[in-house]
């Protein structure tokens, strides 16, 4: 019985799992490590570790279950929906398909952090990646949770009704714009073509274990990069006060640059960020309004999720397009609206 | 020999699999940990607080499910790419478990927008209520809410907050400070109200204080008389949520 079990045929070469062994002795002592600097190294009497740490958690704690939701999600589209639904719809043409995909995004109350998922799924299944991705882009800025919340921001302001309809409005246009940009591209050509860890789905297996292996599998490969972009984010909040900013309120074109750079490195979720776009007072709704269509779209954390499950160029196409679109879009407002 | 090929093809624990899963319990605990023990509050608005038994349930399906479809007939090595990745997801979960219970405080204060409320005063409050950090920080922002206030004046007002230093100030004035967070403290805004007349002691930075006294808004900011100021635990709620 034994022999059985140790046979040349199945085990690995002896090099490398002894190296694969030394890796995972090697995280668990960094982790030990981590735990025992951070119960006993009193690190939360230095201000700025403590600061930092707190904003990294609290990012973390809020993303993770939307990106949780998200990859139930994706994982109930990868094992219940049949490809041929997609394939319908991939069918049609995309002056039609687009639109379609960004008004889809209204039924998909979640953040940016759980569209993401969603998005790579959708490609993945075989709907176009322009309509995908516009949908991954829309969902989080026309969902009905963040319709409300910016109507109970700007609640009693003059601006009120013209940031709750230009979000809408200009986050479907943008959205769209970068569907049209992708266009044609294949699948193949938009996602990124390492490997997606512990995804080897096999079709024979029952749909409840199909699930499980998509879900823990989506949720493997979307938290390293949700990590990353999260501590980068908690070191720029915790470093780079916001009122930096403030000096540029008053300059036309840059008060938006500033606010969709902004946006960029707090990198909030698009639930909430409606409430600190509207505490930026010396700033006018045009500059706010960037902040609010740039930043569910392109942020630090997003960066990094899109760097990690995009192709290479994804991530400057997007930035390109939402940054150009909303730039031109919000200038117009400043001539109209101030 | 039919025994030996049986053997061969059975189904074994696949180490990749029992590694994610593990990681992903941890996720799952700290969860749950967060969930029962309160301490939700350090890091999101009672607003967003429901996420937290959200993520506790998809969490535990995902660990628990991988888990239990652990044995593979295929061999599942972690690699070590595999290795160092899962040691970055779990990472925060070692820190979150692991960091002794602390809220945001005095160093951000300064790095931070002022809360602006959402013309509070204007509309949905009961102006006529007890007065709070988020009355004071409309005033500060909105005419309207200032009005509002402004005929209030010298009305009894209670506030918890914590001491964030001025070092113009005379020795019997402190800046005291409280977060309004909406969805979690990355979008925290900062409410500060000035409290002046305050009995001699010492007042340390991120101490947490109950202040009763009077409230006068002056010009453009609001100040506290103090009457009694009692130094109290961080509460279990630190942040405001409007």
């Amino acid at each position: 019985m034994a022999t059985t079990r140790t046979e040349p045929q199945t085990a690995p070469p002896a090099p490398p799992r002894a190296t694969q062994e030394r890796t995972w002795l090697w995280v668990t002592l960094m982790l030990a490590a981590v735990a025992l600097f951070a119960r006993f190294g009193h690190p939360m009497q230095i201000a700025w570790l403590r600061n930092l740490l707190i904003i990294f958690g609290s990012l973390l704690i809020e993303a993770m279950p939307f990106v949780a939701l998200g990859a139930a999600v994706s994982a109930l589209i990868e094992v219940f929906v049949p490809p041929s639904s997609f394939a319908r719809m991939a069918a049609l043409p995309r002056s039609l398909q687009i639109p379609a995909a960004a008004l889809a995004g209204m039924a998909f109350p979640v953040c940016e952090c759980g569209s993401v998922p969603v998005g790579r799924r959708l490609a993945r299944k075989g709907l176009s990646p322009a309509a995908a991705v516009t949908f991954m882009l829309a969902a989080p800025i026309v969902n009905p949770v963040v319709i409300a919340s910016t109507f109970v921001a700007y609640r009693g302001r003059d601006s009120q009704w013209l940031m709750v309809g230009g979000r809408f409005v200009l986050g479907m246009i943008v959205a769209m714009c970068v569907g049209w940009v992708i266009g044609a591209r294949a699948p193949g050509e938009l996602l990124r073509g390492a490997a997606v860890t512990d995804e080897t789905d096999d079709h024979d297996e029952s749909r409840g274990r199909r699930f499980i292996t998509h879900l823990s599998g989506d949720l493997v490969f979307m938290a390293r990069f949700l990590i990353v972009g999260g501590l980068v984010a908690a070191t720029i909040q915790t470093f780079v006060p916001a009122s930096i900013a403030n000096h540029l309120a008053s300059l036309p074109v840059l008060s938006i640059v500033a606010m969709m750079a902004l946006a960029f490195f707090l990198s909030l979720c698009s639930e909430s960020d409606a409430f600190v776009a509207a505490s930026f007072t010396a700033f006018g709704p045009s500059a706010q309004l960037a902040f609010l269509v740039f930043g569910p779209m392109m942020d630090m954390k997003l960066g990094a999720l899109y760097v990690g499950t995009f192709s290479k160029g994804f991530f400057r196409t997007v930035l390109i397009v939402v940054a150009a679109v909303t730039l031109v879009a919000c200038l117009w407002m400043q001539v109209i609206w101030g | 020999m039919s025994a030996v090929t049986v053997e061969a093809t059975r189904a074994r624990w696949s180490t990749m699999r029992v590694a994610i899963g593990l990681v992903l319990l941890g996720w799952a605990v700290m969860f749950w940990t967060l969930f029962l023990t309160g301490r939700t509050y350090l890091y999101l608005s009672s607003r967003t607080a429901w996420l937290v038994p959200m993520g506790a349930v998809i969490m535990s399906i995902a660990a628990i499910g991988r888990l239990w479809t652990a044995r593979t007939e295929k061999e599942e090595p972690l690699e070590s790419r595999t290795a160092w990745a899962l040691g970055v997801i779990a990472l925060p979960v070692v820190l979150v478990l692991a960091l002794p219970p602390s809220a945001l405080g005095a160093f951000s204060a300064g790095k931070r927008s002022t809360y602006a409320g959402s013309a509070i005063g204007a509309t949905a409050r009961d102006v006529t209520g007890p007065l709070d950090f988020v009355d004071i920080g409309a005033a500060q922002s909105f005419p309207t809410a200032m009005q509002e206030l402004e005929a209030r004046a010298g009305q009894p007002i209670t506030l918890e907050g914590f001491v964030t230093t001025d070092a113009s100030a005379p020795p019997d004035e402190i800046l005291l400070t409280r977060y309004i967070v909406t969805c979690c403290v990355a979008d925290a805004t900062v409410a500060q109200v000035r409290i002046v007349g305050l009995p001699p002691g010492n007042y340390p930075t991120d101490e947490w204080l109950e202040v009763t006294g009077a409230v006068y808004p002056v010009g453009r900011e609001v100040l506290v008389a103090a009457d009694t100021v009692q130094q109290i635990p961080v509460p279990s709620q630190p942040y405001l949520t409007p």
